[in-house]
């Protein structure tokens, strides 16, 4: 028994050693490329402060999608109690119906009604030459932003409906499982109406852009940066406002926090599920399209590869905590981005993921751990 | 004034049944207690009052109206708070937050029964924007009875107020609880505390294996020579 024990506690130590290592040797690497950074910046020359700047922006950029959609996921994680792999096709799905009344506005009268709608399936209509932008086709871009994400959130509905609502007492696992099928439905539902075909959506060229200068250069700033910008942080404090003011977020949080107590304390859980969805979801839906306004691009399988990278950010934010999935994705988005300072842009995903288990290991509940506030 | 008549009450968890024809009253303004060994289905009767097992027959009928089959979010609004034993509060919720939730059925936070809850629990008043769950288990314990108490329901369910509280808050628990009931309030509270309950209790319920055993007043129970040897640890 002794023995045992002894054996027990050596090996314990033996991982918190190898842990400790771990960290210290990744804490060596990240002093090494600061340094390198600052030689970079200031001795060499071969880094410029506005290729920095240009990078922090792009980074905070995708950060902000990603967070945005991160908040979705998140809620849904903590209130319904699983891990949602369809999340990324929900994101899919109403980018494409929202980008085909974007196309129908802006395009009307140049092309067929349904080839319009479909954003153009067929390869007879070149988003590109419909002049589609914040600044040339408001109207088209702002109802189309809005349609993303009531489509979203009637995907989320009946998805629901169809599957999660049977199952809601199950375990998470069977969730996550169902969710997998949800997801492979969805994206292939989608690949049959809308074709696998990668389309263009706008043309960089047209959206206005100004240069801001920056030491040593200049960083360029254009209107759907700005778009994203304003839309995403103007929606993460929508949805702050929400959960900490009004009746329904309270409630959220309560459910949150404790599912039986809230049945008995009178919060009629089953319309909050719903109220979860349709936040989550319009956020979501906002999140896709906006990401497709600045990429520029839209495939039927984006999505899908976001989501990897959204679940990264919730999960090193704190699972459960909407500040965790913000906090989550800027961390995301900006690793990405940064790590091509050091290393080739093929790695950025990597260097994510990297970062996501560095954090994990020094802080194994997230960052906003114990402070899930849905 | 008879406000709850469970009558022949058959309940349980799924397919495993716990309680067997189960009969109880609570009066109006009524205080009763309900007491036993482990395992006897004391929370089991509390929780099929509020909707909470499954249904297996009998009756459970509160101010007229049959309640058996109804949800929770129901029972509330028929005039019936429940303090469940454990993890009763929203932890990462405020204190004032918590209290809203109690609310949750009304339109609107009634600041007087907002108020009257701070005026019977001072420290939640004083601690309002204090989250929950960093308070100490006896403070929990009041949040929780007020959080019950934000709609002045007609009864009150109690399962084991005094569950880990240090011993001078036992007292003041049963003392509040004294107070709640002398405002009008019906009570229908498990403990384990059991000589204490039945000294503060109008009635009480001898409840074995799902069944009732002994029904009589409180001092009646505690002078009962059979309950004390076999309940009450002579």
């Amino acid at each position: 028994m002794r023995v045992r024990m002894e054996l027990q506690t050596i090996d314990t130590r033996g991982q918190i050693t190898s842990q400790r290592l771990l960290i210290a040797g990744a804490a060596f690497i990240g002093v090494l490329m600061v340094l390198s950074l600052l030689w970079g910046l200031f001795v060499s020359g071969s880094i410029q402060f506005s290729r920095l700047g240009t990078l922090v922006w792009d980074g905070l950029m995708r950060g902000l999608v990603i967070g945005l959609a991160g908040i979705g996921l998140s809620m849904t994680y903590s209130i319904l109690n699983f891990a949602n792999f369809g999340h990324g096709d929900y994101i899919t799905s109403g980018a494409f119906v929202g980008w085909g009344v974007t196309y129908l506005i802006a395009g009307l009268g140049t092309a067929e009604l349904g080839e319009l709608l479909l954003v153009g399936a067929s390869g007879n209509v070149y988003g590109p030459q419909l002049g589609i932008g914040i600044t040339q086709t408001p109207v088209a871009v702002i109802l189309g932003l809005i349609v993303a994400s009531l489509a979203t959130i009637a995907v989320a509905l009946i998805v629901d409906r169809l599957v999660f609502k049977s199952m809601r007492d199950e375990e998470g696992i069977s969730l996550l499982i169902a969710s997998v099928g949800v997801a492979f439905a969805l994206r292939y539902l989608i690949a049959f109406v809308y074709t696998q075909s990668n389309r263009g959506t706008t043309n960089a060229s047209l959206v206005p852009d100004w240069s801001v200068p920056l030491v040593d250069g200049t960083l360029a700033v254009d209107a759907h940066d700005l778009t994203l910008l304003v839309a995403s942080v103007g929606l993460m404090l929508g949805v702050h406002v929400l959960m900490q003011r009004t009746k329904l977020g309270k409630a959220m949080r309560a459910m949150a926090d404790n599912e039986d107590l809230a049945l008995v304390t009178g919060i009629p859980t089953e319309s909050v599920v719903r109220w979860t969805w349709i936040i989550g979801g319009g956020l979501t839906g906002a999140a896709g399209y906006l990401l497709v306004l600045w990429r520029g691009t839209l495939t039927f399988n984006f999505g899908w590869l976001l989501l990897l990278l959204i679940f990264a950010a919730v999960i090193l934010g704190g699972i459960g905590s909407i500040y965790g999935a913000i906090l989550g994705g800027l961390v995301i988005g900006l690793t990405m981005t940064l790590s091509q300072i050091w290393i080739p842009t093929d790695f950025a995903r990597a260097a994510a993921f990297g970062i996501m288990i560095l954090i994990l290991l020094v802080r194994p509940e997230g960052l906003f751990a114990g402070r899930s506030t849905a | 004034m008879t406000l709850l008549n469970i009558s022949e009450l058959d309940a349980g968890y799924g397919d495993l049944q716990i309680l067997e024809d189960v009969d109880m009253t609570v009066g109006d303004a009524e205080y009763v207690t309900i007491v036993g060994p482990n395992g006897a289905g004391k929370s089991t009767v509390m929780k099929s009052v509020f909707g909470l097992t499954t249904y297996m027959g009998g009756s459970v009928d509160f101010a007229g109206d049959e309640i058996s089959q109804l949800r929770p979010e129901d029972i509330i609004h028929k005039g019936i708070g429940y303090v469940p034993q454990n993890d009763n509060v929203f932890g990462t919720l405020s204190v004032r937050e918590n209290l809203e939730m109690g609310a949750y059925i009304l339109d609107e936070v009634p600041q007087d029964a907002l108020d009257a809850v701070f005026e019977r629990f001072p420290i939640l008043d004083e601690r309002q924007e204090q989250k929950a769950g960093t308070m100490s288990g006896g403070q929990q314990q009041m949040l929780a009875m007020g959080r019950a108490l934000m709609l002045d329901p007609d009864l009150l369910l109690l399962d084991e107020p005094s569950a880990g509280l240090a011993p001078d808050l036992v007292q003041e628990m049963f003392d509040k609880i004294d107070e709640i009931n002398e405002a009008g309030t019906a009570i229908l509270m498990v403990e384990q505390n059991a000589k204490e309950a039945l000294r503060r209790c109008d009635r009480g319920y001898v409840l074995v294996q799902g069944q009732n055993r002994f029904v009589d007043s409180g001092d009646a129970l505690l002078n009962d020579e059979e309950v004390r040897q076999e309940f009450l640890g002579g």
